[in-house]
């Protein structure tokens, strides 16, 4: 399996203000993407997400580094033959219907005829947007633009597919519906690329992940890797007992009604609250153990530097 | 090809900018003003319809040219339209190219109503139509793509309003190359002079175009000066277009 | 840290690019070339030229000074400066058709500005031939500018030049009564009534300023004058009785004591320094004892 996507110690700086003052963005960012995978980018705002990744596609040049895709230098337009990119808060043409602004990039891309009339047909059913297919730009919502700029994104049948915090905006019904359009891609066997703060989203749907923090990249590698299974703490929530009872236990974060929201941090304690609870005829509600989430790692990291 | 599916587009959205409109209405309400300018004169009244619908047509060509020119390429680039197409596997001179020839033909074709108007006003004075008119709407024609090259080269570093103020600053330079050369002719000669000849050679003549006098007074107009002047402008509106892809290749899309 | 790297480093992508760019400016130098040497071609082919073609719809200053928003001082500038290169260059042989038009734009536009009267005026008397021309000019800066005694000075030494010497001596006076007029102005208004044969009023002239002289070449230049005017006088009145005496007589008298004999003159006037006037037997012609302005 070879790598979809590689960069090798990328540099980028901007000079900013009236007197140029030269801000380092990107400070020799590396990181692979292997065929077939679904790569989350992570980083706080302002990290240099969005310019890594204008530099992978040409609308920006970087200071120095190497960016290849599918084998092929980055800087040729050849190496864009089979890429798909929708960028954030995505703006087009707004006086296209949804059809004429895909049947424009088709156009742009070489795709004629019979060919292009179904390639449309069928990317307007895959995001959902057949009925508003010939309504203006103008007209549509952020979920709309997002979901027919991932239909441009894929016309000419990339085999990577760059997505610049795609599910911004988007209500949790879109969020699950990109997912498991995202998910299917893979399934095609395309190369997914895609940027977001959203953690949760990263969590669920990808195989690999790389962390960049004021333009470097403090961690990489697959999430299994990363988030261990380690349960870091048990949260119990018990009916009909006083908080007072399980001081020595474990930590009540909360108190409503006659009910008490338990932290137990030792796992022997946990048998002991069961037991208590029985003892004192109240009601276990629930038993939720928390295992450590990408999001915890992240704080850590972002703490830590 | 892509050149043309962008030029295509590019037409697509300047037929949709008002102040095209608004700029054709001021050329169709000067040149009917025209008509009745010349009730007033005493004698050739032909003459005052024919200086009047000329400069309209040259003038507002030119605004059109340079407002169009300068908006098109600077909203794509602010509102991000550009992102997507640039990622596409295209090279940016193609992009350039495309908005070029997209700008050149909605220009010909304002100049063409602007045109028929013109002619259609002349005719029913004189009931004729001069072939040396329609030469000279021509060349005007080329000094317009000239200027369209010009506005977009300025688009392609700079916000709109100054890009026009520079491509005004072209035009009126173009102008004014007769004055350059008295200047050189007072000037004893030395590197001073040899200077101003270099700018003089080098900067726009945009008279090489203008047959408007020669039209007026129906003067011969020299074939040479016709063919010669046709190459001087395709010349240099390819050096524009060229620098201008010279800057744009490197730009950074922040 | 990030530097330009060494040629062998750079990836083909880049590399590409570079080509590209060398391309690019190749051909951007090839057309300047180009094109540069189309324009030296351009400047080669003739093109004629209308005569005042590019104002010929300038419209009168009155209108233009509405357009030119309160700039119409600039604007006077500007069109003065365009006209002294327009009528500088010999190349355009019926220029002069709207040098009355052009110079009356620029002195509707900026009465004030006192250049383009006289410029204006010397093109018309020097280079179209048209001292009428030149006058009107001259008329319409004084009227604009009464305080300017240059104004009616210039015209009464164009209408001198002329020999038009009624309309010199008329300007002369004109720019005599203004004050601040240089005391040479009254010494050409008594020149010029000179000239008209208004011999009383020279002398006149002339005596008041050999009375108001005060360096005193003035005072020999205004004896000069006098002089002059007191020789014409009496030349004239004795050649007359000469003339007289022929009729009368049939022959020139002996001398010119002869004439008072006859009753024809009182007395024998003597020149202004007191000596006798010559006469002629043999032609009858008085002559003053010398040329009046080599004394």
């Amino acid at each position: 399996m070879g790598k979809a996507l590689e960069l090798e110690k990328v540099y980028k700086s901007y000079k900013l203000g009236f007197i140029p003052k030269k801000k380092q963005v990107l400070k020799g960012v590396s990181f692979y993407v292997n065929e077939g995978e679904i790569f989350g980018y992570l980083g706080p705002n302002g990290a240099g997400k969005t310019t890594t990744i204008k530099c992978i596609l040409n609308l920006i040049f970087p200071d120095a580094g190497r960016i290849t895709i599918f084998g092929e230098d980055s800087l040729k337009p050849k190496a864009r033959q089979r890429v798909g990119f929708l960028p954030e808060n995505p703006y087009f043409y707004d006086y296209l219907t949804g059809r004429e602004f895909l049947a424009f990039y088709a156009d742009l891309l070489g795709i004629h005829g019979r060919v292009k009339e179904e390639k449309i047909r069928y990317l307007l059913k895959l995001v959902g947007m057949e009925r508003a297919a010939d309504l203006q730009l103008r007209k549509y919502s952020r979920g709309m633009l997002q979901r027919i700029g991932l239909a441009q994104a894929l016309l000419n049948d990339p085999v990577l597919v760059v997505l610049d915090e795609p599910m911004g905006g988007l209500d949790p019904i879109g969020r699950k519906e990109f997912r498991d359009i995202i998910v299917n891609l893979k399934k095609e066997g395309k190369t997914v690329f895609l940027s977001s703060h959203i953690l949760q989203d990263i969590e669920m749907i990808c195989d690999r992940v790389a962390i960049i923090l004021a333009g470097e990249i403090i961690n990489q590698g697959y999430l299994g890797d990363l988030i261990s299974e380690k349960v870091l703490y048990t949260e119990i929530t018990i009916a009909g007992i006083p908080a007072a009872e399980f001081n020595h236990l474990g930590e009540s974060v909360s108190t409503s009604g006659d009910r008490v929201l338990l932290k137990v941090y030792e796992e022997r304690n946990i048998d002991q609250v069961i037991n208590l609870v029985q003892q004192k005829k109240g009601k276990i509600v629930s038993l939720v153990p928390r295992t450590e989430t990408l999001e915890d790692i992240f704080v850590n990291m972002v703490k830590n530097q | 090809m892509k050149i043309t599916t962008i030029a295509r587009n590019t037409f697509k959205e300047a037929k949709r900018d008002r102040v095209l409109y608004l700029l054709f209405f001021f050329a169709a309400g000067c040149l009917l003003f025209s008509r009745f300018l010349a009730l007033l004169t005493v004698g050739d009244r032909v003459k005052i319809i024919k200086d009047v619908g000329l400069a309209s047509i040259s003038i507002f060509g030119m605004l059109m040219a340079i407002l169009m020119g300068t908006g098109l390429v600077y909203k794509e680039i602010d509102k991000k339209t550009i992102f997507t197409l640039l990622a596409k596997p295209i090279h940016r001179v193609e992009f350039l190219m495309g908005k070029f020839l997209g700008l050149v033909l909605t220009i010909f074709i304002m100049t063409v109503l602007m045109a028929v108007i013109f002619l259609l006003i002349l005719f029913l004075h004189t009931f004729t139509i001069e072939w040396s008119i329609l030469i000279a709407i021509l060349y005007i024609f080329f000094e317009l793509c000239l200027m369209t090259a010009v506005a977009l080269l300025f688009s392609t570093f700079t916000t709109p309003i100054l890009a026009s103020l520079y491509s005004l600053g072209f035009y009126l330079i173009g102008h004014l190359s007769w004055s350059l050369e008295m200047l050189i002719k007072k000037v004893k000669s030395g590197t001073g002079r040899a200077i101003l000849r270099v700018f003089y050679t080098v900067l726009p003549d945009l008279e090489n175009f203008n047959f408007k006098t020669e039209v007026v007074h129906n003067l011969p107009i020299p074939t040479k000066l016709l063919g010669i002047s046709f190459l001087y402008g395709v010349v240099y509106t390819a050096f524009i277009l060229l620098l201008a892809m010279v800057i744009f290749r490197r730009r950074d899309f922040i | 840290m990030v530097g330009k790297r060494a040629v062998e480093e750079r990836s083909s992508g880049e590399k590409l690019l570079h080509r590209q760019r060398n391309l690019l400016v190749l051909f951007l130098i090839v057309s300047l070339l180009l094109f540069s040497w189309l324009k030296i071609q351009t400047d080669k082919v003739a093109r004629k030229k209308v005569p005042g073609s590019s104002i010929i719809y300038l419209p009168s200053g009155k209108y233009l000074k509405y357009v030119t928003f309160g700039y119409s001082s600039l604007a006077a500038d500007i069109i003065y400066l365009w006209a002294i290169q327009y009528y500088g260059s010999y190349d355009i042989p019926d220029r002069f058709k709207y040098l009355e038009h052009i110079f009356s734009i620029i002195a509707e536009l900026d009465p004030k500005y006192t250049d383009p009267y006289e410029v204006g005026a010397l093109i018309a008397v020097y280079d179209a031939h048209d001292p009428e021309l030149a006058y009107k000019i001259l008329d319409m800066g004084l009227q604009k500018n009464p305080e300017m005694w240059i104004f009616p000075f210039q015209a009464g030494h164009i209408a001198q030049m002329q020999k038009d010497f009624e309309r010199a001596r008329e300007y002369y006076r004109q720019a005599m009564e203004i004050p601040g007029a240089p005391p040479i102005v009254k010494r050409l208004y008594a020149n010029a009534a000179y000239k008209t044969m208004d011999y009383q009023e020279a002398w006149a002239m002339w005596k008041e300023v050999y009375e108001t002289a005060k360096e005193d070449w003035v005072k020999e230049i205004a004896y000069n004058h006098l002089y002059r005017v007191k020789s014409t006088v009496d030349t004239e009145a004795l050649n007359e009785a000469v003339k007289k005496f022929k009729e009368r007589y049939g022959r020139l008298p002996a001398d010119l004591k002869a004439l008072v004999r006859v009753g024809l003159i009182r007395e024998v006037p003597k020149d202004l320094d007191g000596k006798d006037y010559v006469y002629d037997p043999k032609t009858g012609e008085v002559k003053p004892a010398r040329v009046w302005w080599k004394r």
